[in-house]
């Protein structure tokens, strides 16, 4: 091995040395994070929703005659009947927000009414005993709303309904010893409290943004039509007939009434439409952490092929000697291949000190989870295999000076 | 111990082709100090730049220690520099950034050659050419003298069959250069083949025997009478 002659040759272009190896520590500490960033927001995107995805599509209906909320109830009373009778329409159902919204009605949970502190926080969906098929929700407990169940009402605070359905995350979360249905939980700011008649499988939170993270899966159906300026429409097509469902369900609304709006360009949105919209920002962030990262990979490429240039241009009579006293092409190959992997592992032990270094502030600033070990690894082989990829361009150059180079005069 | 026969080294452009040796030949045996004297531009360094196979050559036929080198590949010529070839270089040729111990220790290690035998060689080597106490001295701090004393304990370190001087005092002052000079004299005695390029009449004068190059062709100084008798006037000075 050459190590000893390198480092010692090494002591003589310390600058450069070490130049390269805080830009490899630099990088792998923003890599890895980077990745970690990505892989999470990648998982994030990649959550199930719980809805039939495949066959839902979701109809942003928008009165135009506000006048009357009674009007509006015997409207999607009439509306619901009229996509429920398409062909290519499983089952429809009236909410006021679904999964990955965004936009909706969340509220505190709590197990007894004198409680001060919330137990958890839940999505409220406004539903009716269409809603689980409608959205492709299978219930795992207890027993879906009957229509009698089912009112029309405004939203109000401190409303509360008798009955409701919960999902399997929430179930867990406030009954962990055992099964919810029959349980009581208060789920407004009243002494009334609400019996969980059914248990559904998983059901995602409309919630996107701050700490949703550990409300992700809290969701409670509550029986009511909604009575307001808008309602959504949630529509399930027969299996593989979503596009035409798509087309055919705004044609039959319009039938019943005129007298709505429903954005040409958003208004009807498949599920993929509403996942795609509801994680623009992670798929953007992971985008530009990718971007950020392939730079700063082509920066560092880029100044270890520079050095290295600059050293074999600079040794250029140093490598003649070495092949007059016996090098091979392949032992001058070696030694600057050998000479970067020195420097790469130095920067990727300073990299890995400052990769966890960075992920401790930002678990303390921004609440992330501690980068995993498997992260920094990765990191540090692609940047060690992008130093020794870098380098064997101008180490390739090195081993080609001739011996005679040495006789060159000075 | 190095035959060339015939052989010529041409250098071509697009437009002209230059004859650096021509015909050229030349039997060194086996023990024998050899001064290659010539004018400049004559062909001295090329001769000696494919005497040690740091160049390739383009025709005729070379025999060095009794194998013929036209055919050898990289690697196999690499392995003859390093095992039977001493390079002593005018500009001395030690690695800046090594010390006195690593500078030796080079042709050593492309050799394979584990560390203690390594250290026992380079020791030893440096002891004879008296500079063992400046092992851990970087060659900017030593004399010209010194530093080409490093280079001949660099090429003796590897017990070469033959030793090739490129100018060996041209960078020195006389009293520096003779110490080189009885160093070299003193390894020829011990047995060693050596060749020594050299423009100075007095130091070739001090080898064994003489070859003249003149236009990349060694000339017979005998049939030369202005050669001739420059260097005998040299020679019998420097005897006396």
């Amino acid at each position: 091995m050459q190590i000893k002659p390198i480092l010692a040759a090494m002591r003589h272009h310390k600058a450069g040395a070490l130049l390269v190896g805080f830009q490899i520590a630099l990088t792998l500490a923003i890599i890895c994070n980077a990745l970690f960033i990505i892989q999470a927001r990648i998982a994030r995107v990649e959550r199930p929703s719980g809805v039939d995805e495949s066959r839902v599509f979701v109809i942003e209906n928008n009165w135009a005659d506000k006048s009357s909320y009674q009007t509006i109830g015997a409207q999607i009373g009439a509306d619901l009947i009229a996509l429920r009778q398409l062909g290519s329409v499983e089952d429809a159902s009236s909410t006021n927000s679904f999964p990955l919204h965004g936009a909706g009605w969340d509220n505190y949970v709590k197990m007894r009414p004198d409680q001060i502190h919330m137990t958890t926080d839940s999505s409220v969906y406004l539903s009716d005993d269409h809603t689980l098929n409608a959205l492709g929700v299978t219930l795992i407990a207890g027993r879906n709303f009957t229509a009698n169940e089912v009112q029309a009402a405004q939203l109000e605070e401190g409303k509360s309904w008798p009955v409701i359905i919960i999902s399997k995350d929430l179930a867990k979360l406030l009954f962990p010893g055992g099964d919810a249905v029959g349980k009581t939980i208060y789920v407004t700011n009243t002494n009334t409290p609400s019996t969980v008649i059914g248990v559904t499988d998983t059901l995602q939170s409309h919630m996107m943004d701050g700490d949703s993270g550990s409300f992700a899966y809290n969701a409670i159906l509550v029986p009511v039509r909604q009575l307001s300026s808008y309602v959504y429409y949630v529509v399930r097509a027969r299996p593989g007939q979503l596009a035409a469902a798509m087309r055919d369900a705004p044609k039959a609304l319009f039938a019943q009434s005129r007298m709505r709006i429903i954005d040409p360009k958003d208004g009807v949105m498949s599920f993929a439409q509403v996942r795609a919209k509801a994680y623009e920002r992670d798929y953007g962030m992971a985008i530009l952490m990718g971007i950020v990262s392939a730079v700063l990979l082509a920066i560092t490429a880029a100044g270890i092929v520079g050095l290295t240039s600059f050293w074999v241009g600079q040794r250029r009579r140093q490598i003649g000697i070495r092949r007059a006293l016996g090098a091979t092409r392949t032992d001058i190959l070696s030694y600057f291949l050998t000479e970067n992997m020195m420097i790469g592992v130095c920067g990727v032990v300073v990299g890995t000190l400052l990769a966890i270094g960075i992920n401790l502030w930002m678990v303390t600033r921004f609440a992330m989870a501690h980068l995993s070990i498997t992260y920094v690894l990765t990191a540090a082989i692609i940047l060690l295999l992008l130093g020794q990829g870098a380098v064997l361009a101008p180490a390739l150059r090195a081993s080609r000076v001739p011996p005679v180079e040495a006789t060159r005069p000075v | 111990m190095l035959k060339m026969t015939h052989l010529s080294k041409v250098y071509r452009t697009e437009v002209v082709e230059t004859y650096a040796l021509r015909d050229f030949n030349i039997d060194v045996k086996e023990g024998e100090f050899v001064a290659v004297t010539g004018p400049s531009g004559s062909g001295k360094t090329t001769f000696l730049t494919i005497a040690g196979l740091l160049e390739t050559f383009t025709g005729g036929e070379y025999h060095l220690d009794g194998i013929e080198v036209s055919q050898l590949n990289d690697n196999a010529r690499s392995k003859i520099r390093n095992e039977k070839i001493g390079f002593i270089f005018q500009a001395f040729n030690l690695i800046p950034d090594l010390n006195v111990f690593d500078n030796v220790e080079v042709p050593l290690r492309y050799r394979g050659m584990k560390a203690p035998e390594r250290k026992e060689r380079i020791m030893g080597a440096l002891d004879r050419v008296g500079l063992a106490s400046r092992a851990k001295h970087y060659p900017a701090e030593l004399s010209g003298g010194q530093q080409q004393r490093v280079a001949i304990a660099r090429a003796l370190a590897g017990s070469p069959r033959l030793l090739l001087a490129d100018e060996p005092t041209g960078n020195l002052d006389t009293q520096m250069a003779r110490g080189v000079l009885e160093l070299l004299e003193e390894i020829h005695r011990e047995g060693a083949t050596i060749v020594m390029v050299t423009h100075d009449p007095e130091l070739a004068a001090r080898a064994q025997r003489n070859v003249h190059i003149i236009d990349g062709q060694v000339v017979d100084l005998a049939e030369d009478p202005r050669f001739h008798t420059a260097y005998t006037a040299a020679a019998g000075q420097i005897r006396s």
